[in-house]
């Protein structure tokens, strides 16, 4: 399990930020302290630091530095400053990434996965999603089942992937909606009912016309 | 100073004179001066008169001339005091001195105002800075909610938001050099900031984005790019139509790039249209649908001027509106 260095001074956001990662699978960790970071980090060794700028006592630039001596963890900074010109002295301090708050969680999370994949350290982010028959290549972009293969645009392959990652549970539309939102396409209800019924019309050219269920006033379920 | 107005200012002194050279002439006369001798004296005191009266006339214009074209090739003119010669005289000197003091306490109250402006600024960026805190505090624990009350409560949120962004950016637009970088960056990235942040407001609405073309790369800067963006699109999704769309678009025109933003929405009359980048003006679709603020568009100009981006709005009543917005060429930049 990747372990995440939480170094912020609100409580709140550093309680619910280690919730986050928790449930995302990461392993968490607050600084409740904040005296010598740099020896905390040298000791636990994390494979990522989220850093607060506002810190109390030494701010997050001056502890970048020192952090980057102790351990070589990538440093992501969490802010509220957003000046442009901070932005540009985090990064040059040695900062792999910058995030405003208040940031929404599917950037936040996009980013520490990025961040995480450029160290090496990361998850191996696999290619192949296999649920119910299927087997998606989210590179190429296509599905298949048994022998047959069939090409997905790039909706129909994000709202595949949307429901495949949840195989078994109900995915409501408006969660289809925000997924897809995540990933730069910025479609709404009717496109979304086009792209669905496309979907489906491929999984019948590859023998699955019923493998995405609609479960009415719900949402959809593979 | 004309020499009517001079007359007219000296019109008591001149009488007195000459009511007192009348008097002097009868009693001359009374007295048994020969009338040949009294016309001599009277004609010598009528020149003299005249010489100093018109000598004074003619001093007071050129200094008063000499004065006024120094105020007028100063830049700050309540440097005046400063710049003025030697004074004439103990009167001009006492004169000066009185002008100075009001203009030390002028220069005063005016520093005091700036100073009192800019530690308002600098409160309302610390606040901004500190709400921020408690708003992603609050994003983080909607997470654990239902999903319809997750996204309700994320709407409002991002709402919050988009007024505290406008205030600091009100704050900031006061002295933008400030907080001003210049770089080259990508269209893209700026359109995907500005969606990305009112995400939540537009697929609330239902609003469907396309973007075409915007791989281009602009020099400005990110942050003030993506709010002006950001003000556009609320925009669009607060004045929409039926089956709402907009599209971004970006070609080059020259060595300037032009981002073209249209909505199908319900449009602006054409008699509102020049006065939509007025301060606090808000308009009748304003007032129909209600939480416009008349400041989303003034701030837009506002940094859109700083930026040295050109600003344009057409809108069909009805039918929608686009706004495209021009960025310079990196060579034709004024700032650095």
């Amino acid at each position: 399990m990747l372990k995440i260095m939480i170094i912020e001074d609100d409580p709140a956001i550093r309680e619910e930020l280690t919730l986050l990662l928790k449930n995302e699978g990461y392993t968490p960790l607050a600084i409740t302290e904040f005296t010598d970071i740099p020896g905390q980090a040298a000791r636990e060794r994390p494979d990522l630091i989220l850093l607060d700028i506002g810190l109390p006592g030494r701010d997050g630039f001056s502890l970048c530095g020192a952090l980057r001596k102790a351990a070589p963890s990538p440093v992501i900074f969490v802010t509220s400053r957003d000046a442009g010109a901070d932005e540009v002295r985090a990064l040059s301090l040695g900062g792999d990434d910058y995030i405003t708050k208040p940031y929404s969680v599917p950037v936040l999370l996009a980013r520490i996965k990025a961040v995480l994949r450029r160290g090496g350290g990361g998850s191996e982010q696999t290619d192949l999603l296999e649920a119910g028959g299927l087997r998606l290549s989210l590179t190429k972009g296509v599905v298949s089942s048994g022998e047959k293969a069939v090409e997905l645009s790039r909706n129909e392959l994000q709202i595949l992937a949307g429901l495949m990652v949840h195989t078994g549970q109900i995915v409501s539309r408006a969660d289809l909606i925000d997924a897809l939102w995540d990933n730069q396409i910025y479609i709404d209800d009717n496109t979304l009912s086009v792209n669905m019924t496309r979907l489906r019309g491929k999984l019948a050219e590859i023998g699955l016309p019923d493998a995405i269920r609609t479960r009415r006033g719900m949402g959809y379920q593979l | 100073m004309t020499l009517r107005e001079f007359l007219s200012d000296r019109l008591g002194r001149i009488a007195l004179w000459m009511i007192c050279a009348g008097l002097a002439a009868v009693f001359l006369c009374a007295t048994g001066t020969q009338p040949g001798i009294l016309a001599i004296l009277l004609i010598v005191f009528l020149m003299v008169f005249l010489t100093v009266n018109l000598f004074d006339f003619f001093q007071q214009r050129a200094r008063l001339l000499e004065l006024k074209s120094i105020l007028d090739g100063l830049d700050r003119k309540y440097l005046f005091t400063e710049c003025v010669p030697q004074p004439k005289g103990l009167y001009e000197r006492r004169l000066f001195d009185l002008v100075r003091r009001a203009g030390r306490a002028m220069n005063g109250a005016v520093s005091d105002a700036r100073a009192s402006q800019r530690e308002y600024r600098e409160y309302v960026e610390r606040w901004v800075h500190e709400i921020k805190a408690p708003i992603t505090a609050s994003r983080l624990i909607c997470r654990e909610l239902d999903g319809d009350i997750r996204r309700k409560l994320t709407a409002e949120l991002s709402q919050i938001e988009a007024h505290v962004e406008r205030a600091l950016f009100y704050a900031r637009a006061e002295n933008p050099e400030q907080d001003c970088l210049f770089r080259q960056i990508e269209l893209g990235k700026i359109a995907a900031q500005a969606i990305e942040n009112h995400r939540s407001l537009l697929i609330q609405n239902g609003i469907r984005v396309e973007t075409e073309n915007m791989n281009c790369a602009v020099y400005t800067d990110e942050k003030w790019a993506v709010f002006i963006l950001g003000q556009l699109l609320q925009n669009a999704a607060r004045y929409r139509g039926p089956e709402p769309v907009i599209t971004l678009s970006a070609r080059p025109l020259g060595r300037q790039t032009r981002l073209t933003v249209h909505d199908n929405g319900i449009g602006i009359p054409a008699h509102e249209l020049p006065r939509v980048f007025e301060r606090g003006f808000t308009g009748s679709n304003g007032r129909i649908r209600g939480g416009s603020t008349g400041m989303g568009l003034y701030l837009c100009r506002k940094l859109a001027v700083f930026l040295e981006l050109e600003l344009h709005m057409v809108s069909q009543e009805g039918a929608g509106t686009t706004v495209t917005l021009t960025f310079p060429a990196k060579e034709n930049l004024t700032k650095p």
